[in-house]
């Protein structure tokens, strides 16, 4: 009896310990714990794609404009902790899409971290905590995890298997069937209200608007079709390049333009000049625009 | 996107009439009717403007013109805007020239 108590006197004060011992204190920490840099040595041209996209300065907003700062302000939303010191990642809903590995894997004191980064605008801080290849080829990789458990250690997750993956970490690549699908970038961009929150609040609603007037007209493309073409992980559009976006978005959206002169009998005796203009503009798109 | 009217009136002042419209979805927090921008504000859509897939926006926008005034010159302008930053991506930009007289 008493070596089961002790046993579980152990149990008690070893679990949190080990809890806490997996999860990254530091924005280091936690930039380190799902550093890719290793990937770019055999996946050079995938890497530089995702080095310019907004997956890897999710944090960032458009142009570096630290788009959270509001959240770290005291007072500056509902979410926004009273004192810096005292911030958790409860303080980030934003965290569930824009820094999922927040939620498995940091301590508050990273979000202590990052309010403090983000009231003193310390951008170069904000910038190292990316969602990277390991956030979507392994933690966001299973969607049916009551059937297929929770990602494995050691294993990425693609749209093909590979057997033998030379990495140090990561010694195989399996199938995740999802990945491929709309479903699993629905994941993040969105369906609408997050009613999972005790404060709700809305993000994207991208993929509501693909299921629901897309799909709904028999739309049968995928996201990663459009965006992901040869496996581009630029994920288009990028914002912070202007002349690409352009060109995304006169690709994607035509514009006609009709017009007609008259004069116009508004009543007996008196003719008005007028120009009617006729607009009508059309998009290629599975989804809503803009949304995201 | 904006449209506008370019003429010429009687006294050969060049004159400017301009109308746009705006295409998105808006929100507020559902506890107030004020829109709000911004995922740590917004709760649901109360109107949505935004361009959807397989339908087309189309609009009827007409200017009426002083006595006299015979012809002016129409320029359509589409662009994309993030309004944080303030940044804009210019898409088409079509201008017609429509005359009253056969």
């Amino acid at each position: 009896m008493k070596i089961a108590t002790l046993v579980l006197a152990v149990a008690f004060l070893a679990m949190p310990l080990a809890a806490s011992a997996e999860k990254a204190k530091t924005i280091d920490e936690l930039a380190k714990m799902y550093d890719s840099s290793s990937c770019k040595s055999c996946h050079a041209e995938i890497y530089a794609q995702w080095e310019k996209s907004h997956h890897a300065r999710p944090l960032m907003g458009v142009k570096d404009g630290l788009m959270m700062t509001p959240l770290a302000k005291k007072g500056g939303t509902a979410f926004s902790p009273d004192d810096p010191k005292k911030a958790t990642v409860k303080n980030y809903p934003c965290f569930k899409c824009h820094l999922p590995q927040a939620l498995t894997s940091a301590e508050d004191s990273v979000a202590v971290e990052y309010t403090e980064a983000l009231l003193a605008g310390d951008k170069a801080k904000v910038a190292k905590l990316q969602i990277t290849c390991i956030t979507c080829h392994s933690d966001k990789a299973i969607l049916h995890k009551r059937e297929l458990g929770e990602p494995k250690k050691g294993v990425l997750y693609s749209t093909k298997a590979v057997a033998s993956h030379p990495d140090g970490t990561f010694k195989s690549v399996e199938k995740s069937a999802v990945m491929s699908d709309s479903v699993y970038c629905g994941q993040c961009h969105g369906l609408g209200p997050n009613f999972d929150s005790d404060q709700v609040f809305q993000c994207a609603n991208l993929y509501g608007s693909y299921l629901h007037n897309y799909v709904s007209g028999g739309g049968t493309e995928s996201c990663q079709d459009c965006h992901m073409k040869k496996g581009d992980h630029l994920i288009a559009p990028n914002w912070n390049d202007q002349k690409g976006s352009e060109e995304l978005l006169a690709k994607a959206i035509s514009l006609d333009v009709h017009t007609l002169g008259y004069e116009w009998l508004k009543k007996a005796g008196t003719l008005v000049p007028k120009i009617v203009v006729g607009t009508k503009i059309t998009t290629t798109a599975g989804h809503r625009i803009p949304d995201g | 996107m904006e449209v506008i009217a370019k003429y010429k009136d009687k006294d050969g002042k060049d004159v400017e009439n301009k109308q746009d419209r705006q295409y998105h979805p808006q929100a507020t927090n559902c506890r107030d009717t004020k829109m709000k921008y911004g995922a740590q504000w917004k709760v649901a859509n109360i109107r949505d403007t935004s361009l959807q897939p397989g339908q087309a926006k189309k609009e009827t926008i007409e200017f009426d013109l002083p006595e006299g005034v015979r012809s002016a010159d129409v320029t359509v302008n589409l662009w994309y805007e993030l309004t944080n930053p303030d940044q804009k991506f210019p898409i088409h930009s079509i201008t017609k020239k429509v005359s009253l007289d056969k």
